[in-house]
């Protein structure tokens, strides 16, 4: 069961938290919390379990931190893991993208909209905006192309 | 070919933004080695409509039009995640009647995509009249749509707690004579293009996704099952009604642009199976819940919500505040990762490959724009 | 703008009238669906609402051999200087339809701080006939295109079948 597998797996990377998630409410089965520089191992441990990448977003959850999520789920068993790490405005955050290319395109698209660096990224250019473009619209205090006197939130 | 005293080198070729198959604006930079691709580098972001900026500055309603327009093709998959999604965090339960309405419009807009697929495809690799019928079939299944949710093609019909209006005799008996009738043209399309000496030759041996490209990369929906991978949400992860019904998963075995047109024509008719139960077990009841607020303030937390389109997985991931904005929604769409295997895809293949496997993989560009 | 598109620099009389009649009855679109409306201007092209009886079926993927533009979808900022750019490569005389609400106006998508979209074709191509909708109904698209015919040949075009509350 890749509910208890994936735990095990994860144990010795030391991680914040690794705890079962409330499927009904969050649509999780495993809620993992872990620091930014250990993405690469989490990602490799997840792989060899059979998980792929559904998604790697970030959200500007306050005016110092972002966190990113990043989604694996598995093809022949439902378990759908979250992995939330938290990174401080201005640091860069390690690819996972050597790992599983898929990464390689959402890492771009976090760029993009947030601003946030991931070193070691072969091709970290803009993806969805025009490539001289200077805003990073996803993040709280961009305020548009009219802008007025903004409150971020 | 005399080489000796010729340096060889490559020259860059741009397919795009603007090309006549008609995926979207997608341009792809391809580096040439004669009639050989050495590398291809996709540029998108043409059709960027800033969807997720929009959702922080409108309310759960006002956002609901927008998930129509991110896959125009299958729109109503898309209104159906994001509605799951925004009923899981407001905790409000579907009714029955409601469900199965959202399943047989939801399986007809499913045949609707993969009839356009089929039809735009063959077109890009040169044939003209499979386009011609299966517009036509396309257009009685418009109609029958066009009579309860009121529009072609950028759907807006379900509401957060279920359906706004429901489905009539009317309805019911054109639904059942149309499948009939579409059962009947399986006959003429596999006559007209799977039997078709060229189609075999431009579609069986290319294009081949392997299992672990496909782990890889990430991918999902007809493109993953032509690999020989069962991986359905429909039904590794029941929602809605599906349970209630039986259907089949259509799996191919190479991977091959063949396998995956395959498995597209044999998932129309899994849809049509899908419908027909839907019909006659369809309940009575109300077709939408009681204690819907009017305004949608969701208590602070996220969720994350898949269903099966047509292209793959849709997946919707909302963070809440406890705001009547959205604090932030990304929309997990399965284009974006089908289309970054194409790159590593097109190596070593012939530029009229690139075409066909390019059209194979189903992509909508607005939606991984979005 | 007008004058690069509509006026000649030889005036031929009489003769004029009958190239603006070949002119209207062969419009030769651009293959330019940017975005959702792009599949109704398809089905507009298919079995059903033919643009064939209307000598406007002809769908070319390159602007050098066709006349009127169809700009159907969202205008992007990245894809903004292609459109003006494809515009300028097309011969003229030449036409643009503006289809759907994104290409009149902006559409759905456009709100107070967006940044992402060019609220209108007119904005950087100079239009001629717009069809609202969204998507519009081919039909619609038709309507769109006989308006056209009406405004290149300067007579009414099928107005006994249109004008239904006449």
């Amino acid at each position: 069961m890749l509910t208890d597998s994936i735990p095990q797996a994860l144990s010795p990377l030391n991680l914040e938290k690794v705890a079962p998630g409330d499927y009904a409410k969050t649509g999780y089965h495993l809620e993992v919390t872990a620091a930014p520089e250990q993405m690469p191992a989490v990602a490799q441990a997840m792989l060899n379990q059979g998980c792929f990448l559904e998604s790697l977003t970030a959200v500007h959850t306050s005016k110092e931190a972002f966190t990113l999520v990043y989604h694996f789920a598995n093809f022949y068993e439902l378990c759908r893991t979250a992995v939330h790490a938290i990174l401080p405005d201005g640091a860069e955050a390690p690819t996972i993208s050597h790992i599983i290319p898929a990464a390689d395109w959402y890492e771009r698209e976090v760029y993009d909209l947030f601003g946030i660096k991931f070193s070691g990224h072969p091709n970290l250019k803009r993806l969805l905006l025009p490539e001289d473009a200077e805003i990073h619209p996803l993040r709280k205090e961009f305020a548009g192309e009219e802008a007025k006197a903004e409150a971020p939130k | 070919m005399i080489t000796q005293g010729i340096e060889e080198k490559t020259f860059w070729l741009n397919l795009g933004p603007q090309h006549p198959s008609t995926h979207g604006v997608l341009r792809v930079l391809l580096e040439m080695d004669g009639e050989y691709i050495a590398s291809a580098e996709p540029v998108i972001g043409y059709g960027h409509r800033a969807h997720e900026h929009m959702a922080e500055n409108r309310n759960y309603h006002q956002f609901l039009p927008n998930m129509g327009r991110v896959d125009y093709l299958h729109a109503l998959a898309y209104n159906h995640g994001y509605c799951m999604a925004v009923e899981k965090l407001i905790g409000v339960q579907v009714p029955e009647r409601a469900e199965y309405i959202r399943v047989i419009t939801n399986e007809f807009n499913r045949i609707t995509s993969h009839l356009l697929w089929f039809g735009a495809y063959l077109m890009d690799l040169g044939a003209f009249t499979p386009f011609l019928y299966c517009f036509d079939d396309r257009e009685h299944i418009l109609d029958l749509l066009d009579s309860i949710t009121g529009s072609r093609l950028t759907y807006c019909f379900f509401r957060f707690g279920g359906v706004p209006k429901d489905i009539d005799d009317d309805f019911i008996s054109g639904t059942r004579a149309f499948i009939k009738r579409l059962r009947s043209r399986w006959t003429d399309y596999h006559n007209l293009v799977t039997k078709n000496v060229i189609f075999i030759h431009r579609a069986k041996g290319v294009g081949i996704f392997t299992k672990e490209q496909c782990q890889l990369y990430g991918i999902t929906g007809p493109s993953l099952r032509g690999s020989g991978i069962p991986y359905d949400i429909r039904k590794s992860e029941p929602y809605s009604a599906y349970p209630a019904f039986n259907f089949e998963i259509p799996v191919g075995e190479n991977g091959d642009i063949y396998d995956r047109y395959l498995v597209r024509l044999e998932e129309m008719e899994q849809s049509c199976r899908i419908i027909e139960q839907a019909l006659d077990k369809l309940p009575n009841g109300p077709i939408m819940a009681d204690k819907v607020p009017k305004r949608i303030k969701p208590a602070a937390g996220e969720v994350y919500v898949a269903v099966e389109t047509a292209r793959g997985e849709f997946g919707t991931y909302i963070v809440s505040n406890g705001d009547i904005k959205p604090y932030r929604i990304k929309l997990r769409v399965p284009s974006f990762s089908n289309l970054s295997l194409m790159v590593e895809s097109f190596k070593d293949n012939l530029v009229a490959d690139v075409v066909a496997i390019l059209g194979s993989i189903d992509v909508v560009i607005p939606e991984i724009d979005r | 703008m007008e004058t690069k598109t509509g006026q000649p620099l030889i005036h031929l009389g009489v003769l004029e009238e009958a190239l603006n009649l070949a002119r209207a009855n062969s419009l030769w679109p651009l293959t330019f669906g940017l975005a959702c409306c792009a599949i109704e201007m398809m089905a507009a092209g298919a079995s059903r609402f033919d643009l064939d009886r209307f000598g406007a079926g002809v769908f070319r993927p390159s602007p050098r051999q066709s006349d009127l533009m169809i700009v159907a979808g969202t205008i992007s900022k990245k894809m903004a200087p292609a459109i003006v750019r494809l515009w300028d490569q097309m011969p003229a005389p030449k036409w643009v339809i503006a289809m759907g609400n994104c290409a009149i106006s902006g559409g759905p998508f456009y709100y107070e701080n967006q940044y992402a979209i060019v609220p209108g074709a007119d904005l950087i191509i100079p239009v001629d006939v717009y069809v609202p909708g969204c998507p519009p109904r081919p039909e619609g698209l038709i309507e769109g295109i006989l308006m056209l015919e009406e405004k290149i040949t300067k007579r009414g075009r099928l107005r006994k079948f249109r004008d239904v509350n006449r």
